[in-house]
């Protein structure tokens, strides 16, 4: 990850994000062992449309490589997830922002030391800058400031804010987002869509899972494909 | 109309089995009525031939199963100590590399070495203190009833600060952090909190384990050397006001210092860093073991016995040695 923070990131010649046949281990993730064939472009975004929310998080799962597969691969950045070392590994899930369902705050550390230690474990950009980008995403995200109480203080449309900045915070290069807005107490529509294009801009590529297909028609002209993750595999839906 | 033994459906079922027959082995059940009907072979006949299997291996198949049997049992019996061996390989191997102080690790320690020795500072001081009232002062006072005085320093290092402290300590340690560091980490662990973590990258072996082992090998160390002290002094002030001691308190201390030997100086302190590190990472390695059934009250238990078997077993070990 670039060091200081403010360089731009070079785009890469192949797709970001590619599932190759692959296959999970139902034993591991819950899901049947389909075949699953992905391509995302830097810059693209697409939707991918599920009824259960758990079954996004563990495809979230299967494209950051922390799932094991039978057969096929997935690729992030043109690496093969399990060709790499844990170290190696481990600081390419630091370029990934996530949004998910799952449980990711604990009251071990303040909100605002959860909300920027991707950052600061990833990366030697100094602590001022990473507390200037994030505060810069808080105050669109609608909070007043970095909020420093423990996450269990905190209102839930505040939680929900401050999971979107931790997703964005960093200038990750690929987004898995869990639809924060339908069950956003708060409208966070435009400031998450604001930073999703930011973000699409800057390169990167970004896979929003939903399961109210209404949420995303705000934003239909600039998505690249949809997607319905079911029991029989992904499947692509033919866009109107 | 009596059916025919080898087809019980009759003419129809038989049409019907040749028309899409079923694959080799498989057992579905026919009945319309079983629970299992139109789900495919229930689970009890996917290893229909096992039975057949055990029944037919070769004496070599039976001695391969067994010796398979053995190690399996050996392996859940001893699995936390492999784990802890792992572990404890693992932590010292990180912590020498420059690459895994990055500053969340640093953190961690930090916090986690303020809790510890600086919260602890005060419990430990007045255990030590305590155990000088109880402790020093009756040896103090019954060594001087047999004539036995000048014995005081030696007796005073092999019972307290070599034998007495490294236990207490490490039970104040397991006790008053060890269980909150377990608590914490138990509960990350169950609530997904780590699988989170992970998910970002943020290995919770570097970013959790690593930082508090060594916080409470440090800590191990200070609050060893408190209590040693603590229980010292208090023991010299109870028998001097009690008087059974006349000489100075740099006296009593001189005594104890030549009592020690050169082995000493190195076993005692290492004793102390050995529980620190062994209560923090047993500790550490329990919460991050805990599997999605566990809750508080099987974590904390299970967590406080293998503490104080860490304990003990590193307080004989050294004892032998000696």
């Amino acid at each position: 990850m670039s060091d200081t923070g403010t360089t731009s990131v070079n785009r890469l010649a192949g797709p970001m994000l590619e599932l190759a046949d692959a296959t999970p281990v139902f034993d591991e993730s819950g899901m049947p062992p389909t075949p699953l064939t992905l391509r995302l472009m830097p810059g693209e975004c697409v939707i991918v449309e599920t009824r259960d929310m758990t079954r996004a998080t563990v495809f979230a799962d299967l494209c950051s490589g922390m799932i094991h597969l039978l057969k096929g691969n997935v690729r992030f950045m043109g690496l093969d997830w399990t060709e790499l070392n844990d170290r190696r590994r481990n600081a390419l899930r630091g370029r990934i922002g996530r949004i998910t369902r799952r449980a990711i705050w604990s009251n071990l550390f303040g909100t605002h030391v959860a909300m920027m230690l991707k950052q600061l474990h990833h990366t030697t950009i100094p602590l001022e800058t990473v507390t200037t980008d994030t505060e810069h995403l808080c105050e669109r995200f609608g909070l007043p400031g970095i909020p420093t109480d423990v996450p269990g203080r905190l209102s839930e449309a505040d939680i929900v804010r401050a999971a979107c900045v931790r997703a964005f915070l960093g200038k990750p290069q690929l987004l898995l987002l869990e639809d924060p807005l339908e069950t956003s107490p708060v409208d966070l529509s435009q400031p998450f869509l604001e930073s999703l294009t930011e973000a699409r801009d800057r390169g990167a590529s970004a896979i929003w899972f939903v399961r109210d297909p209404t949420v995303w028609q705000r934003y239909r002209q600039a998505i690249n494909g949809q997607w319905r993750l079911a029991d029989d595999g992904l499947m692509t839906i033919r866009m109107r | 109309m009596t059916q025919d033994p080898e087809n019980p459906k009759g003419p129809e079922g038989a049409s019907s089995q040749q028309d899409n027959p079923p694959p080799a082995g498989a057992v579905l059940p026919d009945n319309q009525e079983d629970i299992s009907f139109g789900l495919g072979a229930p689970p009890a006949t996917f290893h229909q031939d096992d039975d057949d299997h055990s029944r037919k291996a070769t004496l070599s198949e039976r001695f391969v199963h067994f010796l398979g049997w053995l190690g399996a049992l050996v392996r859940r019996q001893v699995w936390f100590l492999l784990i802890m061996l792992g572990t404890l390989w693992g932590v010292i191997r990180e912590s020498c590399r420059p690459n895994s102080w990055r500053r969340t690790v640093r953190y961690e320690f930090q916090m986690t070495l303020g809790d510890v020795a600086g919260g602890g500072l005060l419990s430990t001081a007045v255990t030590g203190a305590l155990t000088g009232v109880g402790v020093v002062s009756q040896a103090i006072y019954w060594l001087g009833f047999a004539g036995m005085a000048k014995m005081t320093g030696s007796v005073l290092v092999t019972v307290i600060v070599r034998e007495l402290a490294p236990i207490l300590v490490g039970v104040l340690m397991l006790g008053r952090s060890g269980m909150l560091s377990l608590a914490e980490i138990g509960m990350l662990t169950t609530g997904g909190q780590v699988r989170s973590m992970q998910a970002e990258g943020l290995d919770p072996f570097l970013l959790l384990v690593l930082p508090r082992t060594l916080a409470f090998m440090v800590s191990g160390f200070t609050l060893g050397i408190i209590f040693s002290l603590a229980s010292l002094t208090t023991g010299y002030i109870i028998s001097r006001a009690s008087g059974a001691l006349s000489n100075s308190l740099l006296s009593f201390y001189y005594d104890v210092v030549i009592a020690m030997t050169p082995l000493d100086y190195l076993l005692i302190p290492l004793k102390f860093v050995v529980v620190g590190f062994l209560v923090g990472l047993g500790c550490c390695v329990s919460g991050l073991t805990a599997s999605k059934e566990d809750s508080m009250r099987t974590m904390l238990p299970r967590g406080f016995s293998r503490g104080m078997l860490i304990v003990m077993t590193v307080s004989v070990l050294f004892s032998l040695k000696l």
